[in-house]
């Protein structure tokens, strides 16, 4: 009953120091929102897209670089070449050790539907994979599903589509069964993909981590047969020179060029599978590759994206910084407090001598606290929404889901709010209940 | 009743002790008007205070109503002068946001009564003072007479034993000073005891007692004259 009292008590308070109160709302919501601000950003930047499996999921990194020189460095250190070479990836698939494998590569090519010309023709850029992949990134099927194991190895002419893709080719219509052309190739349509934004984007390399998926999927032996390679556009190194330009010379190459992830049963194999590539590097070596010394290494989502920098560790600075930014903020809103606070010394007198206890008037203003904690936690979050906003619009290559805040952030926002002013507020309130009535009931 | 004996108030500084009240006994019975006079700065506001349970004392034993005062804890003590005291104050003392209903509902909130029985205890006491038509007026849409009826209105809602009043009439002109000193009468009257400081032996004279403070030192007079004197 009493605290229905005191926060109408709080709102007459607030209203008889409009100025004092939108300067303490306002800093609140200043500090809030800019928190909350580079939180988001940083949080939907850099979260873990796969959390169910994220730690038995892996991207296996050989060390078959050349022996004189290191693929990279960083601050010193040998860096392991992100992709590997096709015989690996063939070896590797063969071998099939993990749950689930799969080499990732990108291309470009022309498509257009059987209805549609030439000339309505768009180039798309694919993801060419292994049937695996939809298994291991949890991708969700609208219609159909994966293609098989014997069509996957012989590199069938398969097409999966994204949900947009499928729109615009088939209008919406369940298009499996139904064929495209991916060149001058007619491919059969096996699946059509619901929406999904994993994000960061970790399969295709860090170029593209805060990007969608490419929309359309295809064997990745459908790629290699049909020398699909757009090695303009996708990732590749080589530290030999190619005999010719041919197709069976650059799969033949030492060139690195495919992306390969894997998922393990438990994350407590992944010893095994690093034993595994290394008995295979020392397997290779009989035969005059991977001269060097560093062993090859398997990095786990999370592991991932730092090691290829889609997490960088300016991101965390920039968040602690909004946060002293905060308490910097809640720090003035404490002094504006007691100021608020002291210059209600004639109210605090009367109310005690009239029968308010120390508590009672800690409550009082405790309950001032938590609605200036409110407004300031509404404004903030209004300001933090309008910040991501300008910010979208500013990245506006960027997905969409990306500059948004979860409910429970924004649950958050608003409940920061009130425990930091609460927080913030203890010395005011102790202060005020501090107050000798005496004092104040003579001088008024 | 109010009963103090050997009640003795002094201020500590780093190297000073200021003895503000000599050690005095004091019984105030049931329904008595009593009067504390003395010059300024002679203890009156302090003896007040103390009474009010404000203040703490430095020594003696004070017993409110039978209740011994000596070692209550804050809580205990704000919940005594709750229920037993009235305070009205110079100043008045009303607060400006709150319309009169408000602030004379103000010390019944820190009681457990219900909606209804708070406001039928605003009620009466507006309308022991008059201003029961003007419950949602501001204090500073009335007279500095009417702000202190409001004020005393207040100090009755719960229905105290004792009225502390400290100078009640001191910021008011002479009608209105009158005017108050009636409805106090007319109070106590009804049985609620009064204390009054005040600096007016016309005042002061109207009351059944006199108390003088001078200098720290209490003793009983039997008129303002005698006082003065």
């Amino acid at each position: 009953m009493l605290i229905g009292y005191y926060f109408k008590l709080a709102w007459i308070s607030l209203k008889k120091t409009p100025l004092l109160s939108i300067l303490m709302i306002g800093t609140i919501a200043m500090g809030i929102a800019a928190t909350m601000i580079t939180s988001t950003v940083s949080i939907m930047m850099a979260k873990d897209p796969l959390p169910e499996k994220s730690d038995r999921v892996f991207s296996v990194r050989l060390n078959s670089w050349s022996p004189d020189k290191a693929y990279q460095l960083s601050r010193g250190e040998e860096m392991l070449p992100p992709m590997m070479t096709y015989m690996d990836t063939i070896n590797l698939l063969e071998d099939g050790k993990g749950l689930h494998q799969s080499a990732v590569v990108m291309y470009k090519s022309m498509v257009r539907s059987e209805e549609q010309t030439e000339k309505e023709a768009k180039m798309l850029r694919f993801n060419s994979v292994n049937n695996d992949f939809f298994e291991i990134f949890d991708v969700p099927f609208l219609f159909g599903s994966p293609w098989s194991d014997s069509e996957d190895k012989k590199g069938a002419a398969l097409v999966i589509l994204d949900k947009q893709t499928n729109d615009r080719l088939f209008g919406g219509a369940n298009s499996v069964g139904r064929h495209i052309f991916v060149g001058p190739h007619l491919v059969r349509v096996v699946g059509v993909i619901d929406s999904w934004a994993p994000l960061p984007q970790v399969f295709q390399g860090p170029n593209r981590a805060h990007n969608l998926p490419y929309p359309l999927f295809t064997p990745f032996q459908f790629q290699v047969n049909n020398n699909l390679l757009s090695k303009g556009e996708m990732s590749w190194r080589c530290w030999t020179a190619l005999d010719d330009g041919t197709l069976e010379s650059f799969l033949a190459s030492e060139c690195v060029w495919i992306r390969y992830w894997v998922e393990l049963e438990q994350a407590t194999q992944r010893d095994d599978y690093t034993d595994y590539i290394n008995a295979y590097a020392q397997e290779q070596k009989k035969g005059g590759r991977f001269a060097r010394e560093k062993p090859s290494e398997l990095f786990d989502i999370n592991e991932s994206l730092i090691e290829d920098h889609v997490i960088e560790d300016d991101d965390r600075i920039a968040v602690w910084l909004a946060f002293a930014f905060l308490i910097a903020c809640l720090l003035n809103c404490m002094g504006l407090m007691l100021i608020k606070f002291y210059g209600k010394g004639a109210e605090v007198g009367l109310r005690r001598a009239v029968g308010a206890s120390k508590q009672h008037i800690a409550v009082q203003f405790g309950c001032e606290t938590v609605l200036i904690g409110i407004l300031g936690g509404v404004l903030g979050l209004t300001l933090a929404q309008l910040g991501l906003r300008v910010t979208a619009d500013i990245f506006a290559h960027l997905p969409d889901g990306l500059m948004q805040m979860t409910t429970a952030l924004a649950v958050l926002t608003v409940v920061l709010a009130v425990f930091s002013s609460m927080l913030f507020g203890l010395w005011p309130i102790y202060r005020a209940a501090q107050i000798q009535p005496s004092a104040q009931l003579k001088s008024q | 009743m109010l009963k103090m004996s050997k009640l003795a108030k002094a201020y500590y500084t780093d190297t000073v002790k200021t003895q503000a009240l000599q050690p005095f006994d004091l019984e105030v019975q049931q329904g008595e008007f009593v009067a504390v006079i003395g010059p300024s700065g002679s203890g009156k506001t302090t003896f007040l205070n103390i009474t009010g349970l404000l203040e703490e004392y430095c020594e003696g034993q004070y017993l409110l109503d039978g209740n011994d005062v000596t070692g209550l804890s804050d809580k205990q003590k704000s919940r005594l002068r709750n229920e037993k005291i009235g305070f009205i104050f110079q100043g008045f003392n009303l607060i400006p946001e709150l319309n009169l209903f408000d602030n004379v509902e103000m010390p019944l909130r820190y009681r457990s009564f219900s909606a209804g029985e708070r406001k039928q205890r605003v009620m009466d006491a507006l309308q022991q003072v008059g201003l029961a038509s003007r419950k949602d007026h501001y204090p500073q849409q009335l007279s500095g007479g009417q702000q202190q009826r409001v004020a005393i209105a207040r100090a009755l809602a719960g229905s105290p034993a004792f009225l502390l009043a400290d100078e009640p009439t001191g910021n008011l002109d002479s009608k209105m000073a009158d005017g108050i000193m009636s409805l106090l009468k007319d109070i106590n009257a009804k049985g609620t005891s009064i204390l009054m400081v005040t600096h007016d032996t016309v005042q002061a004279s109207q009351a059944q007692r006199i108390i003088e403070i001078k200098d720290g030192v209490l003793s009983e007079r039997h008129t303002p004259e005698q006082a003065i004197a």
